[in-house]
């Protein structure tokens, strides 16, 4: 069962980048006698898995929304680029209003020019001709929206091993509520025959 | 209640659909305002007398001839209209595959199980 088909639902991996897959149970009372474990301490490991699943889910919704606000940034600055460098052949000069600070706005004249400077983060800042900052621009927006993909699926796995772990806690709960009317039944079913 | 392989993948992947389904709603709001505020824009744009009008790209305002500027609404209109489209389409497929799964995990556990919104 922990194979890892290639078939690419990734049903059955074991593990995926850390997270551990929940196993599905056939049948519940097979699966408690064979863990020696009472309906108490299943429930209580699976509801503990549950925690450490939503404590990485949280993690991987704060990283989506990182990437999700990255990307309309770099595709932002490519837009820029790609204007200066439509400029280019005309040899006429971009007026562009710009933000100073809150609400103050100045103008720049932006002349026919062959390079553009990039922020690239730490305080970083180097200058590129237009075709080299078009195509760093254009890699690194392929690079986010990879790693967001990545992230998508990691998500989907672990929101299906959160499922498969809510209905076990359920099916768990229920095996033991239904034992103990069984036991409650039993007793007065036996005083019964002996009287 | 017996629940079998067959049935935890329905119910995963119904759940896959629900949040998919979810994140497609904010996108298509997001996407019909997007849509709105350019048409806004055309509509002031006609409205005003400037030859010169500074057109946001990226971070700045650019001063660009109104005719370059309608051009661009127009292509960010067509744009946004066919993201939208295919949004909706998207949102379509996935209603009608969540109720057929509903169907089918309805058949087999009755009340047992709830696949309703909260």
């Amino acid at each position: 069962m922990s194979s890892s088909s290639p078939s690419g639902t990734g049903d059955d991996l074991s593990e995926r980048r850390g997270i551990p897959a929940a196993k599905f149970i056939q049948d519940v009372e097979t699966y408690l006698s064979q863990s020696s474990l009472d309906s108490n301490s299943a429930l209580a490991f699976h509801q503990e898995r549950l925690q450490q699943y939503k404590v990485v889910e949280m993690k991987l919704l704060a990283q989506q929304r990182d990437l999700q606000a990255k990307i309309p940034d770099i595709e932002k600055c490519l837009e820029v680029v790609g204007t200066l460098e439509a400029r280019k052949g005309t040899g006429e000069a971009l007026l562009a209003d710009f933000e100073v600070s809150e609400g103050i706005y100045s103008r720049a004249c932006i002349e026919d020019t062959d390079s553009v400077c990039l922020w690239l983060g730490a305080n970083v800042m180097l200058e590129y001709t237009c075709e080299e900052a078009t195509a760093l621009l254009k890699n690194n927006l392929e690079n986010a929206k990879a790693s967001l993909e990545v992230l998508v699926a990691d998500l989907q796995f672990l929101r299906d091993q959160v499922t498969v772990t809510q209905v076990t806690i359920a099916r768990i709960y229920n095996y033991d509520v239904q034992q103990r009317r069984v036991k409650q039944v039993a007793p007065t079913a036996i005083t019964a025959a002996d009287s | 209640m017996q629940v079998t392989w067959e049935d935890q993948q329905n119910i995963n992947t119904f759940s896959r659909f629900n949040n998919r389904f979810h994140e497609l709603q904010d996108d298509i709001k997001f996407a019909k305002e997007k849509c709105d505020n350019l048409e806004d824009a055309g509509n002031e744009l006609i409205l005003s007398d400037e030859e010169m009008v500074r057109f946001q790209i990226g971070e700045v305002f650019a001063h660009m001839p109104r005719e370059d500027v309608e051009t661009k609404i127009e292509e960010m209109k067509e744009a946004t209209f066919k993201s939208l489209e295919k949004l909706q389409q998207e949102k379509e497929s996935i209603v009608s595959q969540m109720a057929e799964l509903k169907k089918v995990l309805y058949a087999k556990f009755k009340d047992s199980i709830n696949l309703e919104e909260d």
